[in-house]
């Protein structure tokens, strides 16, 4: 943890959610007000790409949402802990990273994908027209389908040389 | 948007209903408690119950009784159900993107029936894709695709009807022309049997024929240049027809309708959609009936001449469709790749060259110019491939076309050797053959196009067909009191994000009232609601007693005064801008409207006068000036409701003066609300009321506001510091 004057413990609330409970080691330098205990907190990434098990922050989960710490590596914490966070993650992430390709039609203008993900076998389409394949670089793309579903592929170059080819259209 | 799915069989026949238990809402869950895509999970709400269905067995029953607060959250890439079960937070489901809208009416439909009462939700939103046939729908009703050609005939009849006559002419110009290409090989073969192989030819009878050819081909050559002329004509007729339909509608949808759509999009609908159909009347229908007549009549005189020859001539044909087909969707793509990687550049460059102070300044160009070389690459080797592709194909394809001609040459020529066969039948029976495999390379164009058009034609229809709100003519017609009541009121932009939340405020007439809050809390929305630009999802919006929903508007917008943080001027000169509200204004109103705004004597040094031509290539002027346009255009519309939205915001100290000088005459006596970020100069307000999190949080006027020591108060103490500090 960042600030070693401020001790953040996370608990599983009643409903299964992430729970935290604020406290500090010295009077003097606790953040003005937060402490106490919170039954819901959220986990949030703050590079959900670059480096999505670093720096994350736990915010109250309430509308204002505000900052209570932020985690520079959830590594540090111990193993329980850093699962109640992982299970966090889970429920405020879902950003499925595509393996296999198994088919792309283009069709007036929509595209239409079959692809094996981590989270499972999918459906979905894209619109062609509009900028919906982005380069995070130059072998990482993010796709985003007609519902605003977002796809990430890791390294295109790990795909088979014919599934690079069905994705060519649209690099 | 469909919020009650059809369950399997199987599944339906675990949900037990009670005596007078209903389903009122099944939806997909698709992510399980594994973060993996299910298939077979649902959430089902009957009027007693939350089911919730998990890989095929009932995993939570809930009774609505004991639920409160249903909320439907947005995370990244999925959304959350979750409810207030007996006090605890309970998740009840997770699903992705798809279903976020769905979710969020399903999330008011059960706290509707969790206070007791009965009625559904309902959902007007289109489907993004079609539950039928899966394939994306291009932000219509209906799936164009399964809409059927039927649909595409209707319509297109619809919107033909004007023109029938037109048509008719066209058609039979085209039947015209396709008689005399059909028609001439007739007289060649006459030519060379009759007059050429004659044992002795007559120069006069050779001359007939000639004359006869020539005066075909001449004749043709009018027939196609009538054709076309007509045809543009009528394409461009139609497409200016439409235009104009379209942006009657267009303006008066409500602002929801538009805002559900990318602005792009309706732009899109109104020019290009328009184009779409010019294009195909200019170059598909002035061919089509031609085409169809030619190749109908070009088989069957090539079966009545040699049935045998025919067939032979025909066995080429589906290999050459298949092979023109898959060629062109080769190149569609290359080329479309290419397309993409010229955008590559141009983006690129478009963004170093705005961003060059920035390039400069931090001494990058170096590494700008690496970047730039790798798309510029990257073009250069996508463009040679493709163009050496093109080089390659494109002649052997042309070859392939002119296969079927071999085949007839051969065994023609065979023919004619063994006497079964005159030379000029021949002669007649290539050019036919020729003709066919012209019009077959043609024909294969004609699916891409006809899918064009309909999906144009599905959009133009989208908009045509969508009902104007009935328009309340026996509503407020006197002048407005300005007595404003918020009940309940809930909007969102997006149905799964509401922006205000359960507003209620009263206020009487001629009361001022100031709103704070943090940026994006709902400020602008809610006087978005009260301009009438939006209507509330839920609750009541009252003006005068009555249901804001139920006023003539073009009365009720008549009495409404608004002055924006950005002033929109339209393009025109002062006096048009200032008369926009009232175009009848006399002079001597207008030049008072401008005094009491402050603006008649900065119009006075302007070279123009009241005839200074200002909007987007005109004369500029200062953000104070054109706010007091807008207050002169206020002040002339003699409004009973006004509307500030940081009318201050973005001046200097001394235009503020003169603004805040302007609109405090303005303001006397009228109901007003104003927006303001700066705290002072909401300081003459009656009432405050600060807004956070989708809702009123205070109430108050600035000293009990202050006493209360709430949100207003750290607001006011911040900017205080904030002034000191600086």
């Amino acid at each position: 943890m960042e600030d070693k004057n401020i001790n953040l413990n996370f608990f599983e609330s009643e409903g299964g959610f992430l729970g935290a409970k604020l406290e500090s080691r010295d009077a003097g330098h606790a953040p003005e007000g937060s402490c106490g205990t919170y039954d819901r907190v959220r986990a949030v990434r703050l590079f959900p790409f670059t480096d999505p098990a670093k720096y994350i922050s736990i915010r109250v989960g309430n509308e204002t949402g505000e900052e209570l710490a932020v985690i520079r590596d959830i590594a540090q914490l111990s193993p329980d802990q850093q699962e109640l966070i992982r299970r966090d993650l889970e429920l405020n992430y879902f950003m499925p990273v595509i393996n296999k390709i198994i088919s792309i039609k283009d069709e007036y203008g929509y595209a239409y994908f079959h692809v094996m993900t981590d989270k499972g076998e999918v459906k979905f389409t894209i619109n062609m027209g509009g900028n919906n394949v982005t380069k995070l670089s130059e072998t990482r793309l993010l796709i985003t389908d007609i519902n605003e579903n977002r796809f990430e592929i890791r390294d295109i170059h790990a795909l088979t040389p014919s599934e690079q080819r069905k994705l060519d259209l649209f690099l | 948007m469909i919020l009650n799915f059809e369950l399997p069989q199987d599944l339906r026949n675990l949900i037990e209903l009670a005596d007078g238990e209903e389903i009122y809402y099944t939806l997909p869950i698709d992510i399980d408690e594994h973060s993996i895509y299910t298939r077979d999970s649902f959430l089902v709400v009957t009027n007693r119950t939350i089911d919730v269905i998990m890989h095929g067995k009932i995993e939570k029953k809930l009774a609505i009784a004991d639920c409160k607060n249903a909320k439907a959250h947005a995370h990244v890439g999925q959304g959350l159900l979750t409810v207030d079960h007996n006090g605890t937070l309970t998740l009840i489901a997770r699903y992705t993107h798809g279903h976020m809208a769905r979710y969020a009416y399903i999330a008011r439909g059960i706290n509707i029936l969790a206070s007791g009462r009965s009625e559904h939700v309902e959902s007007n939103e289109y489907e993004a894709a079609c539950p039928k046939c899966g394939r994306a729908i291009p932000g219509t009703a209906r799936c164009p695709h399964c809409s059927g050609e039927n649909r595409f005939f209707g319509t297109l009849k619809r919107l033909a009807k004007p023109y029938i006559p037109q048509f008719l002419g066209i058609a039979v110009l085209m039947v015209l022309a396709s008689v005399t290409t059909l028609v001439n090989p007739v007289i060649q073969r006459h030519l060379v049997d009759n007059v050429l192989l004659d044992e002795n030819p007559s120069k006069s009878a050779a001359f007939l024929c000639l004359g006869g050819i020539f005066a075909m081909s001449v004749g043709i050559v009018f027939v196609n240049v009538a054709k076309s002329f007509y045809s543009t004509k009528l394409g461009a007729r139609i497409s200016n027809d439409m235009r104009k339909s379209l942006f009657d509608k267009l303006q008066a949808a409500p602002l929801s309708y538009i805002n559900d759509r990318r602005p792009g999009e309706l732009l899109n609908r109104v020019v290009q959609d328009t184009r779409v159909i010019r294009e195909f009347m200019e170059n598909s229908f002035c061919n089509l009936v031609t085409v169809a007549f030619i190749f109908v009549c070009d088989v069957i005189f090539m079966l009545s001449i040699n049935v045998k020859l025919a067939l032979m001539a025909f066995i080429p044909a589906p290999l050459v469709v298949v092979l023109i087909m898959l060629f062109r969707k080769n190149i569609h793509r290359r080329f479309h790749l290419q397309w993409h990687k010229n955008d590559d550049i141009s983006s690129n460059l478009q963004d170093v060259i705005s961003g060059m102070r920035v390039v400069k300044s931090y001494g990058n160009e170096k590494e700008e110019s690496e970047k730039f070389l790798r798309f510029s690459n990257e073009y250069c080797r996508v463009q040679i491939r493709n163009e050496c592709f093109w080089a390659v194909f494109n002649p052997m394809l042309n070859f392939l076309m002119g296969a079927g001609i071999f085949i007839v040459v051969y065994f023609g020529g065979s023919n004619v050797l063994a006497g079964e066969m005159t030379t000029g039948e021949l002669i007649q029976f290539m050019t036919y053959t020729q003709l066919l495999y012209m019009y077959l390379n043609w024909m294969t164009n004609l699916p891409r196009q006809l899918t064009s058009l309909i999906s144009s034609l599905e959009r133009i229809d989208d908009i045509l067909a969508f009902d104007r709100i009935p328009d309340h003519e026996n509503g407020v017609v006197g002048e407005i009191r300005g007595q404003v009541d918020f009940e309940k009121a809930t909007f969102g932009y997006r149905s799964y994000k509401p922006v205000l939340e359960g507003i209620e405020l009263h206020v009487r007439p001629g009361e001022k009232i100031g709103i704070v809050g943090p940026s994006g809390a709902g400020k602008s929305t809610l006087i978005n609601l009260l301009m009438g630009l939006y209507e509330a999802d839920d609750g009541l919006l009252l003006v005068d007693g009555k249901d804001i929903r139920t006023l003539d508007r073009k009365s009720f917008h008549s009495q409404l005064g608004v002055v924006l943080q950005e002033t929109f001027l339209f393009s025109g000169t002062i006096l048009e801008n200032i008369r926009f509200a009232r175009p009848d204004a006399t002079y001597e109103e207008v030049i008072e409207a401008a005094k009491t705004a402050n603006a008649h004597d900065f119009i006075c040094r302007t070279p123009g006068g009241y005839d200074t031509y200002v909007g987007e290539k005109g004369y500029n002027l200062s953000g104070g000036e054109r706010q007091r346009i807008a207050i002169a255009r206020a002040v002339l519309a003699k409004p009973s409701l006004l509307i500030l939205d940081e009318a201050t915001a973005s001046l200097d100290t001394e235009s503020e003066y003169l603004v805040q000088n302007a609109l405090s005459k303005l303001t006397k006596g009228k109901t007003t609300f104003a927006i303001a970020h700066r705290l002072s100069t909401l300081k003459d307000c009656d009432r405050l009321i600060v807004i956070d999190g989708h809702t009123i949080k205070e109430v108050g006027s600035h000293e009990e506001l202050i006493a209360a020591k709430g949100l207003y108060y750290e607001l006011l103490t911040a900017q205080l510091q904030m002034q000191k500090g600086s």
